[in-house]
């Protein structure tokens, strides 16, 4: 059997006295796309910051390519990013740099030569449909095109492996579309490891090969993407069919504690 | 009585923890000092920025603080009779004393203000977070390259700041007050010593670094959307420029020793 790629062993975190990961267990074999779905405020991108490194969890481990990254080093951890793209939610490029500076930060930070490296973001660039966008800045870019440089960014120095902090959000259908056909050409092409957060059930539908349903600070349901329709858990299907009435507590989704 | 010694005990946690932060910051930075990468272009834009851009402000505070200087201590020395010592009260004050406080305090407004406004933006839009997911350290990237450019900008923002007050103090007491220029340049630098450069060049070195460390950590650590960016840029200024009326006190208590 092959080892995962990403592993997630009894991972708790909590803010005060609310708990938001409660023991989370969860593992992304390689080259899959695996989903992470759940209400919001469910501790999703806990979740993936946590995996990341970007909060440290109060226990539990995290493995990735069978290494524990919980106890490197920062400047250890620092070079493991390397290997890593993330793209953002609200897409996080840089205001002061442009576009083609966001995309190559990476293979300028690797000492690759300007020219070089802006050739390579040019080429990136044409992948995600912005052929004219190196020299333009942050603030000149709509929703969409600011989440395909983020994406461009995130796959610019060929990572073994993406994270997704809620693709989709704040996007119109078509360009929702557009994003997700892009994440599954690059995901065939680049042949990466994904886990992704979201909560479009269109996007898990197209991109999801593993979808975990995080709720109650647990991994509540894991179901291969190809059989979502068939699972009979009440909260599962109220959620990927979007209804009011159900069993889903939409109201105490933190464990324990007050809500502040 | 208890919850009474539990809150006392949660507060001076707090307390420990938020005054803590800044030694440890300091050393995080001095540690990763030693070692490469120092992304040079970055000190160089915030030198731009802490130099260079907070020159008309500095200048302006500091002819009119000369000027203002020389006729108030001309009132004073009028009484009796020694107008010709304007000059040396005003190079000394604003050498020793009133050049770094004064120009630290309009660095912390202006350029405190904004390391702290444009680190806590980053902050909240998650852009600190992109810097370690592109596998660079944002203390270096960011914070190191601020307090840098504030330490080493803010003697020579000084130096000129001292000039240019003892300039001013030459037109108010030349012009308005009608004394000898050749007097007042003489008494200007007579009683000058080199120690008292020094001392305003140190001050101004301290007070630079704790405008660049307080602001860095406020923005840097910010929490909250555009409200916590407003408290944080808040804070960044009011606790600069109380940093800075603290640290000059013990300095001058030091340097007079």
């Amino acid at each position: 059997m092959r080892d995962a790629k990403i592993q997630v062993c009894h991972l708790s975190k909590q803010f005060d006295d609310k708990i938001i990961l409660d023991d989370v267990n969860l593992k992304v074999m390689p080259g899959e796309s695996h989903i992470v779905i759940g209400l919001s405020g469910t501790g999703k991108s806990v979740l993936l910051k946590c995996i990341l490194g970007l909060l440290q969890a109060d226990s539990g481990e995290v493995l990735v390519d069978g290494e524990e990254w919980c106890c490197l080093s920062e400047s250890e951890r620092l070079k493991r990013m390397r290997n890593i793209g993330m793209v953002f939610q609200g897409s996080a490029l840089f205001d002061s740099l442009p576009v083609w500076k966001n995309v190559a930060f990476v293979l300028r930070r690797q000492g690759m030569k300007k020219k070089e490296a802006r050739d390579r973001a040019q080429e990136v660039l044409e992948k995600v449909g912005l052929p004219n966008a190196c020299d333009k800045m942050p603030a000149e870019l709509s929703g969409g095109m600011a989440k395909r440089v983020g994406l461009a960014r995130a796959i610019c120095h060929r990572p073994s492996i993406i994270f997704y902090d809620e693709p989709l959000s704040g996007l119109d259908p078509v360009m929702s579309d557009v994003i997700t056909h892009l994440m599954r050409e690059l995901h065939e092409e680049m042949q990466v490891t994904s886990l992704t957060i979201a909560h479009n059930m269109k996007l898990v539908r197209a991109f999801g090969d593993q979808v975990s349903m995080l709720y109650q600070g647990r991994i509540h349901l894991q179901t291969p993407g190809s059989e979502l329709d068939s699972q009979d858990d009440p909260i599962f299907r109220q959620f990927i069919e979007g209804r009011a009435n159900g069993p889903l507590d939409t109201n105490n989704l933190i464990i324990k504690g007050e809500s502040k | 009585m208890i919850s009474w010694f539990e809150a006392i005990g949660i507060r001076v946690e707090r307390l420990c923890l938020q005054v803590g932060i800044y030694p440890m910051l300091l050393l995080q930075v001095i540690q990763r000092l030693s070692r490469p990468p120092w992304f040079f272009s970055n000190i160089l834009s915030q030198c731009e920025k802490v130099g260079v851009q907070s020159l008309p402000v500095v200048l302006l505070t500091a002819i009119s603080t000369g000027m203002v200087l020389a006729l108030q201590s001309w009132v004073g020395f009028h009484r009796f009779g020694a107008e010709s010592m304007v000059s040396t009260v005003v190079s000394l004050s604003m050498v020793r004393e009133l050049g770094p406080v004064l120009v630290g305090l309009m660095v912390a407004g202006r350029v405190g203000a904004s390391f702290s406004a444009e680190l806590g933006t980053m902050r909240v839009s998650e852009q600190i977070d992109a810097l370690w997911t592109l596998s660079t350290d944002p203390i270096r990237y960011l914070i190191i390259p601020r307090v840098i450019a504030a330490t080493l900008m803010m003697p020579l923002l000084v130096i000129l700041a001292d000039v240019i007050g003892i300039f001013g103090g030459y037109l108010v007491s030349v012009l308005v007050l009608n004394q000898n220029p050749q007097v007042y340049i003489e008494h200007a630098t007579q009683f000058l010593e080199l120690q008292d450069l020094y001392s305003g060049l140190l001050k101004a070195f301290v007070f630079g670094g704790i405008i660049g460390l307080v602001s860095c950590r406020e923005g840097f650590y910010c929490k909250g959307g555009a409200q916590g960016v407003g408290i944080a840029t808040t804070r960044a200024v009011v606790l600069s420029a109380i940093s800075i009326l603290i640290a000059d006190y013990f300095l001058t208590i030091w340097i007079f020793q």
